[in-house]
């Protein structure tokens, strides 16, 4: 079969740091063609060069066999290509026949000739939806359904799925991989980004795996098996390489039991989940996105709003707890170092004294009423030489400082505060090696003094290098749980996969 | 050295280059008696101008500050004209100012309605329950009382105008509270990102509270300054434009919107140039609509040589998603 799109030698770097590295990409007329890989492999980024999302760095794309490079989304979509994001893009409080027609619409439109189109057209596809219904009320797989009927409304020859099925009930699964054939027999290629493995091996005529930006596995779907796909997605054989720590260190007894979550749900996300946190060593908490693990952490340190905490119980050490805000976790030595750091971590417009004496203001551990300036310096002082915050000028702007600096400002910030239990979520997102390394070693000396630590993570080597146990979270709970005598990367991403 | 260059700067330098103008092309311009008249006349729209920066630095606004002004002020006349002492008067006053701050902080904060839609509604329920069950009649005058209380508004001190003192009075206190006080600290952190203050563990509610109290404390002492000021004051206020200068003051001076940044400083920078502005405006005997027309310009100057000199931070808006 002919090649549709073909990708040679495709780079892209995000400020210099490469998310796909010289990527040779071949997709083919007719065929089903599933990426697989671990969060931050770079799928999402190979197919958002393909629609126009991003420009590559470097390197040639080919249209059955013309170059291409598409500025917009808009010039992908008149080509031919068409991508369904896992966040769909229809407008919620319009109908569906007039999210199907959005953008096409005449200057003066009939509604009931609109809808009577739609109609015609959802049928044809066999979609069992409602035209004259609110985008808003339906559920997510009709919201998929309408999406998909929107690309192949306009004729296209490549449909990119972003973890298509992750919103799916098995019921409406089935419905969506029948469909996924016929499109397939109409001639349209399809590319589908995954984390569900027997999906993957189900459906695909090809499967591609990436690992860190590279392709390591490209082959027939047939050559594959669910074991050969989690070596290649882990990057290891599977000779029984057990879980260690670096430089041979054993793993740290198991401390005192200092907060416990007995089945707790927030809405869908968090599905009844349970364990426990110990004093002087690291928990990891590894899980795919989407698993709960962020919610989990975020009900314990009352960052999620109490509304959507409906049942279970948080026992710290004893007592039972339930925070409303993060002030009262704070104030019982329980903090949380965000994910998003631009989002929730750092005061832009603030220097560095400015964002660590913050923390200390909030948590009371320094300042009475009044700021007091030397105590300020002197905290900053102190932090910056801790963590080792490089800044041509101490009176920086966090703003203004390199992610990893600021990943350290955010971790310090907390730690003024004096907590007993700490949370880091994703602690290295977005952070240069160097200070990745900075950051693993400061996470472990806090684990020796005694704190107990949790760190959450999408990214095995981190999980495996520095946690003392590892809980695997998967669809709102914690799955399994792993000793460290136990734990490999393989028996990890078995847990965490579908 | 243009990176230097910020809106506070910007605004201070065209006030400057306008003083000069004025002193040299304006007769009368630079006599002292309408100097001072010049800062009196800004007076009120700068201590109005404090209570809104408090606001907008705290990523609010407050709307309701026009109301609660003359509303309370005259309930104050009315009652002490009715026979009660100004003391008691004063406490009224202040509970009433109080418990507006308290329901504007607890809409925007409690029940999450936007400042600017919580402030606007609760301007017109403060206009309308003060023409209800406060001041019946729309103009209050000072009747009777004692002379100390008249001399907060037309008194003098040393030669300076006493709505002057009061403004440096409210300006100096807004300032070592915001500067130097832990509650004001954490009105900057809400400002500048109100999601990591409270994952920071700053009580982000009752901050909000705090701050619209404060907001309301200050218009009282507003009213109280333009009702001894003027002999009396009238509650249509309220349906006046003015809070539009007030806004214009603040931002004029450099407090973004988006909340955060600038001080107090901005706001006497800003009330300096409209000051400047609207008395020289008025010598050159320029009518309302040109100088409505001039004063919008230049707010639009200072706002777009701001967004060129201080572009925002592109790389670090996106988030790149691999």
């Amino acid at each position: 079969m002919n090649a549709l799109i073909e990708m040679r030698q495709v780079t892209k770097a995000y400020r210099g740091v490469p998310a796909v590295t010289k990527v040779d990409f071949v997709l083919r007329e007719g065929e089903i063609h599933a990426l697989l890989g671990e969060n931050g492999a770079g799928k999402s980024t190979l197919t958002k060069m393909m629609c126009g999302v991003t420009l590559p760095t470097s390197g040639e794309m080919f249209l059955s066999g013309a170059p291409f490079r598409f500025e917009t989304p808009a010039e992908a979509l008149e080509n031919g290509i068409a991508m369904v994001f896992q966040e769909t893009s229809l407008v919620p409080s319009m109908t569906v026949a007039q999210n199907l027609y959005l953008g096409d619409e005449r200057l003066f439109n009939r509604i009931r000739g609109l809808n009577i189109a739609a109609q015609t057209f959802l049928q044809s596809l066999n979609f069992n939806v409602n035209p004259t219904a609110l985008v808003s009320a339906l559920g997510a797989a009709h919201k998929q359904m309408v999406e998909i009927a929107r690309a192949v409304r306009k004729k296209v020859r490549v449909i990119i799925f972003d973890e298509p099925t992750a919103a799916l009930t098995p019921e409406e699964k089935h419905h969506f991989f029948a469909l996924v054939r016929r499109l397939k027999q109409s001639g349209v290629s399809i590319i589908f980004i995954s984390h569900a493995l027997e999906e993957a091996l189900a459906i695909a005529d090809r499967i591609t795996v990436l690992r860190d930006g590279e392709i390591v596995a490209s082959d027939d779907a047939g050559a594959f098996d669910r074991d050969r796909i989690i070596r290649a997605m882990v990057g290891r054989s599977l000779s029984g390489s057990l879980y260690r720590r670096e430089a041979g260190q054993a793993a740290r007894p198991v401390g005192e039991k200092v907060l416990s979550v007995q089945n707790v749900s927030m809405g869908s996300i968090v599905r009844n989940t349970s364990f426990s946190i110990y004093s002087g060593q690291v928990t990891g908490m590894f899980g795919l996105i989407g698993s709960g693990r962020t919610e989990a952490a975020k009900i314990i340190a009352g960052v999620a709003k109490r509304n959507f905490f409906n049942g279970g119980e948080v026992r710290l050490h004893d007592r039972s707890v339930r925070y409303r805000v993060p002030r009262q976790a704070v104030a019982d030595g329980i903090v949380y170092v965000t994910e998003d750091r631009k989002l929730e971590g750092f005061f832009e417009t603030m220097t560095i004294p400015e964002n660590l004496y913050m923390g200390a203001l909030a948590a009371g551990t320094a300042g009475g009423m009044l700021v007091d300036m030397a105590e300020m310096r002197a905290i900053a002082a102190e932090w910056t030489r801790t963590l080792n915050v490089r800044a041509i000028n101490p009176n920086a702007r966090v703003i203004e400082l390199s992610g990893g600096n600021q990943q350290k400002v955010v971790i310090a910030k907390s730690l003024v505060q004096k907590p007993k239990i700490i949370i880091f979520d994703e602690p290295t997102r977005g952070v240069d090696v160097g200070a990745i390394a900075e950051i693993h070693q400061f996470i472990n000396g806090l684990a020796d003094q005694g704190l107990a630590v949790v760190v959450i993570s999408s990214y095995l080597p981190e999980i495996m290098n520095l946690s003392d146990r590892i809980l695997v979270c998967r669809s709102g709970r914690v799955v399994e749980e792993f000793g460290p005598d136990e734990a490999t990367e393989e028996k990890i991403m078995y847990a965490a996969v579908h | 050295m243009l990176r230097g260059l910020n809106q506070e700067r910007i605004v201070f330098t065209i006030a400057v280059v306008l003083f000069v103008l004025f002193s040299v092309l304006l007769p009368g311009f630079l006599s002292a008696g309408n100097l001072l008249s010049l800062i009196q006349n800004v007076s009120i729209l700068g201590i109005l101008g404090v209570a809104m920066a408090i606001a907008i630095i705290g990523r609010g606004i407050d709307l309701s500050i026009l109301s609660t002004m003359p509303v309370s002020a005259a309930w104050l006349l009315t009652l002490v004209n009715g026979g009660m002492p100004i003391g008691l008067a004063f406490v009224c006053a202040l509970g009433f100012v109080i418990a507006v701050g308290i329901i504007n902080g607890t809409l925007i904060a409690y029940v999450e309605i936007p400042a600017i839609f919580a402030t606007l509604a609760m301007g017109i329920v403060v206009y309308g329950f003060g023409k209800a069950f406060m001041t019946p009649i729309d103009a209050v005058y000072t009747g009777r009382g004692e002379s100390w209380f008249y001399a907060i508004g037309s008194g003098r001190v040393l030669g300076i105008p006493s709505p002057v003192i009061v403004f440096a009075l409210v300006a100096a206190a807004a300032f070592l509270f915001l500067r130097t006080l832990k509650p004001g600290r954490f009105i900057y952190g809400m400002g500048d990102n109100p999601l990591a203050a409270r994952v920071t563990g700053i009580p982000v509610r009752p901050m909000i509270i705090l701050q619209y109290v404060i907001i309301s404390i200050i218009a009282l002492i507003a009213g109280i300054v333009m009702a001894t000021a003027l002999a009396g004051i009238n509650t249509r206020l309220a349906l006046s434009t003015m809070v539009y200068d007030v806004i214009l003051v603040v931002v004029l001076g450099g407090i973004g919107l988006a909340g955060g940044k600038g001080g107090i400083r901005n706001v006497v920078v800003g009330t300096l140039l409209i000051g400047i502005l609207l008395n020289g405006m008025t010598i050159m005997n320029l009518t309302y609509t040109v100088q409505s027309i001039l004063k919008s310009v230049i707010l639009l100057l200072a706002i777009v040589a701001d967004t060129l000199l201080n572009p925002r931070d592109e790389q670090t808006a996106q988030h790149g998603d691999i």
